[in-house]
């Protein structure tokens, strides 16, 4: 084309001497390496101090202190006719078994020969310097323990009972000798019988199943409260959210990407959904307040209404990756179909939708698990709260009644003053995170599984 | 003296398949394709050349209105097929493409089995009524693409692990498996490496006993040994159409000549 | 053609062979006119440099041959160029040939110096070789201006030169038949003349060549023939 070029006037180095430039540019690019893996070496460290300190302080949570004691069930207490009419046991209140757990927790101090002032003394009403020791809801379980099998009646039962959360605390090290100086509710006295009493095997730790499967407990009874309620409530808010978003959201990118004209009402559309994606989840949850409890008259606090609520706000994410993942499908494909006769919709259907399948799984279970952590709408709407009522009896029932959500259960934990449902809010977090995790795996295993097909 | 017989290459029918008249183009603002008549013939290859963005490839979507597809394409003027118009309202575009076969640029096999690959065009269209004829057509198909020895131990394979050639072979069983009349070729070979190229030119040469072929091809030398019929498009006009034979060794137009022999045009 | 192509090694490669080609052509004329000279000069070492220079004819259409196989494999020219390289092949062996006319007319200059001249042919030779040698010149002309109408006009020249040969074969027949001993120098000097009229017809070949170069088509319409004479029995012209 041009005239040949010049060969070059100045000497050459030769191949093994790097000149100044070469030198240079190698140094750049050597910086930006160390600049990325101080980077990524920053990001491991946050990343590995957060999983610390969440396991650090949640692990407790997952173990609980109980008393095992040995309840001698007084006939004359709790059935004074002796007829076993289950009316009759019925009527006994939770103040009676009080004193037998008292007797039980006496009859160790003694069995051991412990020398404690501790007495069983009553301090105020019917509660004694020993009540201390267990949890309120200690006498209320062997109620219902009695109220199943009233054959336990006249008999030396052997039970587990919860022990109080300062016990609890006191044995997982949060609660100690110093802490309790400010503290009405224990003495060293309690702690120094609780000492005795473990090593005699009455108080020990244990799995604590009850945070899984168990419901919100009072103020007062912070070793009681579990998270399966607020699990269950999650379950049946991405039910709503899996059954409405997955459907309406796919609909709308398909129509969107494949048969809407491109004119300026759908730019219009497009730019809104992406809008939508960005917009703060509490106001979704005002939404929510506004037209489905305040205009539809939707009962407040059920999971129908969070999932309604989390499906608005995951819907933009949903449709913003399907239809990316409608893009990413060669059109090539489409054509192919086309070329050999199939309509539109065959086409759509036949291979674009199965080949965007991965990505819309994927974006779909990252949407669910966004909605799963959502907290802020569900304050607006209720959901969340004091929930300590039993499990919902049926499947409508778990839609409609009351409930609350993981995340929401945990944010009303961390509000709570006790350090033990400070505990029990890390807890929360570790169980919020596996069940985050999981999703993502199913999301990487359900994307591996369509494309590994070809 | 001998009755020498005629060359291959200039055994042609007179009958037309497709005819095109005052076809007019229009992308957005953009005019691609002004004012072509042409006559395609029965039974005969038909290329189109020309240089990139001459319109060769969308006239050529035009003859099976995959152009439809494109929201900002306008088509004007009047193309038949065997005397009907295709763009006629009452003509359904997915009725007129399983008798107007597509193949494209790259080979685009769907991520299924072969045998799915051919079956799905027969099954939209309700071909076949059992299994068995299905099977017959997915053979036939094959076998009429030159490819049924390479794949008939393993139709269950994807299409998409096959060769490059093999692939675009796959394409045209799939586009002869609905019985097209007319079988378009958006540049089947540019993605092909010579060998298979070589094996689509020869499929394209026994397609021409059953279909009325329409190529698109940037190699000059390729629509010389495939095509009885070459068009040259430039700048959206058709600027000469005539015999392949006439167009490589003495064209008319003196664009034709640039552009065939190389030179700035 | 004006344009240039878009690969200008093609161009190149074009330009080298037509250079090839003009080359050759110069010597083929010089050869032409050289042959000529030397029987009427009966020059014997002219005629030995004719004859010498003939095998770089030969090296040169070998070139040709080379180069426009070379790119015909390379290139795959089709339409003009094709024409182009189709035509400078035939050319170049027409030219080859009409060098070798040239030669053989030299080698028989050598046998005729030996001789006693025949009167007033070796000028009529001459002026035929000049013809023969003006037609090809113009016929190369044609080709590198691409100008068919000089190439038609070539095509008719060969009347001309048909017609000087029977002339000279009436001339040739008639000394023959007054003097048995002119016969081997008549024979050879006919043998001339035929070579010159053959080198004509060759030309004749070269221009319909530069017409189908620049057309596209050869010209079918039959050329003026006018060497019936050399059919005519002497006998009966004598008589």
């Amino acid at each position: 084309m041009t005239d040949a070029t010049v060969p070059p006037a100045v000497a050459r180095p030769g191949l093994f001497e790097g000149d100044a430039r070469t030198r240079k540019r190698n140094a750049a690019e050597r910086r930006f390496r160390l600049y990325g893996m101080i980077a990524v070496g920053a990001g491991l460290f946050f990343l590995v101090t957060l999983l610390f300190a969440i396991v650090s302080n949640g692990i407790g949570a997952f173990q609980q202190t109980s008393f095992t004691l040995r309840v001698e069930m007084r006939e004359d207490v709790l059935d004074k006719p002796g007829n076993r009419n289950i009316e009759d046991i019925k009527a006994v209140k939770t103040f009676a078994y009080k004193p037998l757990l008292r007797a039980a927790i006496l009859r160790e101090i003694e069995g051991n020969g412990i020398d404690t002032p501790l007495s069983g003394a009553k301090i105020v009403g019917f509660s004694s310097d020993l009540d201390k020791l267990l949890s309120d809801g200690a006498a209320a379980k062997l109620r219902n323990q009695v109220l199943a099998n009233p054959e336990l009646i006249g008999r030396t039962v052997e039970v587990t009972v919860l022990a109080s959360s300062r016990v609890d605390g006191y044995l997982k090290g949060r609660v100690t000798r110093e802490s309790i100086a400010r503290d009405k509710n224990l003495d060293a006295e309690h702690l120094d019988l609780v000492d005795v009493l473990r090593g005699a095997g009455v108080v020990g730790k244990g799995i604590n199943t009850a945070f899984i499967t168990g419901t919100d407990a009072s103020d007062a009874r912070p070793e009681q409260a579990g998270m399966g309620v607020s699990i269950l409530g999650s379950f049946f808010m991405m039910l709503v959210v899996l059954l409405l978003a997955l459907p309406i959201g796919v609909a709308a990118s398909i129509y969107l990407e494949e048969f809407a004209p491109q004119n300026r009402f759908t730019d219009l559309i497009e730019v809104n959904i992406s809008n939508l994606a960005a917009v703060p989840s509490i106001v979704f949850g005002i939404l929510g307040l506004a037209v489905f409890i305040q205009f539809m008259h939707l009962p407040q606090s059920a999971p129908l209404v969070g999932g309604l609520v989390l499906t608005l706000m995951t819907l933009p994410t949903i449709i913003i990756s399907t239809r990316a993942s409608l893009k990413s499908v060669p059109p090539s494909i489409r054509d192919a179909a086309l070329g050999v006769g199939a309509s539109k919709m065959q086409a759509v259907f036949h291979h674009v939708l199965p080949l965007a399948m991965p990505g819309i799984l994927t974006g779909t279970i990252i949407g669910l698990a966004q909605a799963l952590g959502e907290t802020a709408p569900l304050l607006l709407i209720g959901m969340v709260g004091y929930i300590a009522s039993n499990y919902p009896d049926g499947v409508g029932a778990g839609f409609l009644d009351p409930n609350s959500a993981m995340p929401a259960q945990i944010y009303e934990w961390a509000k709570r003053a006790d350090p033990a449902f400070y505990e029990r809010a890390w807890g929360g977090i570790i169980v919020l995170l596996v069940f985050l995790a999981a999703m993502n795996i199913l999301a990487i295993i359900l994307r591996r599984r369509f494309e590994r097909r070809w | 003296m001998y009755d020498t017989p005629k060359l291959e290459s200039e055994t042609v029918t007179d009958e037309v398949k497709i005819s095109a008249r005052g076809c007019q183009v229009h992308y957005g603002d953009n005019h691609a394709i002004k004012d072509v008549d042409i006559d395609i013939q029965d039974k005969t290859v038909t290329s189109f050349i020309g240089p990139s963005g001459c319109g060769k490839s969308t006239f050529l979507r035009c003859l099976n209105r995959m152009n439809d597809t494109i929201d900002i394409c306008r088509v004007q003027g009047n193309i038949t097929l065997d005397g009907q118009d295709i763009y006629d309202p009452r003509v359904d575009p997915v009725q007129l493409r399983a008798r107007v076969g597509m193949v494209f640029q790259k080979p685009n096999p769907f991520p299924k089995s072969i045998y799915d690959n051919v079956a799905y065009g027969p099954k939209i269209h309700g071909m076949a009524r059992n299994k068995a004829d299905l099977d017959g057509i997915v053979e036939k198909s094959l076998r009429r693409a030159a490819i049924w020895d390479e794949v008939k131990d393993r139709l269950g394979a994807p299409g998409t692990g096959l060769s490059g050639g093999q692939q675009q072979r796959l394409c045209i069983a799939r586009a002869v498996a609905t019985e097209p009349e007319v079988l378009l070729m958006d540049e089947p070979c540019s993605a092909l490496d010579p060998i298979a190229t070589a094996q689509v030119e020869e499929l394209i040469d026994e397609l021409r006993q059953d279909y009325s072929v329409v190529i698109v091809t940037h190699s000059m030398q390729q629509a010389a040994r495939v095509s009885q019929k070459t068009a040259f498009f430039h700048l959206g006009n058709l600027v000469e159409y005539g015999d392949t034979g006439q167009i490589f060794t003495n064209p008319a137009d003196t664009r034709t000549e640039s552009y065939i022999t190389g030179r700035i045009g | 053609m004006p344009e240039r192509h878009i690969v200008s090694s093609y161009d190149r490669d074009l330009e080298s062979i037509q250079a090839t080609i003009m080359k050759m052509g110069g010597l083929v004329e010089a050869a032409i006119l050289d042959a000529a000279t030397s029987l009427e000069e009966r020059d014997e070492e002219l005629a030995e440099r004719v004859r010498r220079g003939d095998k770089a004819i030969d090296a040169l259409e070998e070139k040709v041959n080379e180069e426009t196989v070379r790119l015909l494999a390379l290139r795959q020219p089709s339409a003009g160029d094709l024409r182009t390289v189709l035509t400078v092949m035939k050319i170049s062996s027409n030219l080859e040939r009409i060098g070798d006319y040239a030669k053989n007319m030299a080698k028989r200059t050598g046998v005729l110096v030996q001789m006693q001249p025949v009167d007033g042919s070796s000028g009529a030779i001459r002026r035929m070789a000049k013809t023969v040698e003006a037609m090809l010149k113009d016929v190369l002309d044609s080709y590198i201006q691409r100008d068919a109408e000089l190439a038609t006009d070539v095509r008719m020249r060969d009347e001309e030169v048909d017609q000087m040969y029977n002339a000279l074969f009436r001339e040739f027949l008639t000394f023959m038949m007054e003097d048995p001993r002119n016969i081997t120098a008549c024979m050879h000097l006919h043998f001339i003349a035929k070579n010159i009229e053959r080198m004509g017809d060759h030309v004749t070949a070269i221009a319909e060549q530069v017409i189908y170069l620049v057309t596209g088509t050869l010209p079918e319409d039959s050329r003026p023939k006018a060497n019936r004479g050399a059919y005519i029995n002497p006998e009966v012209t004598d008589g």
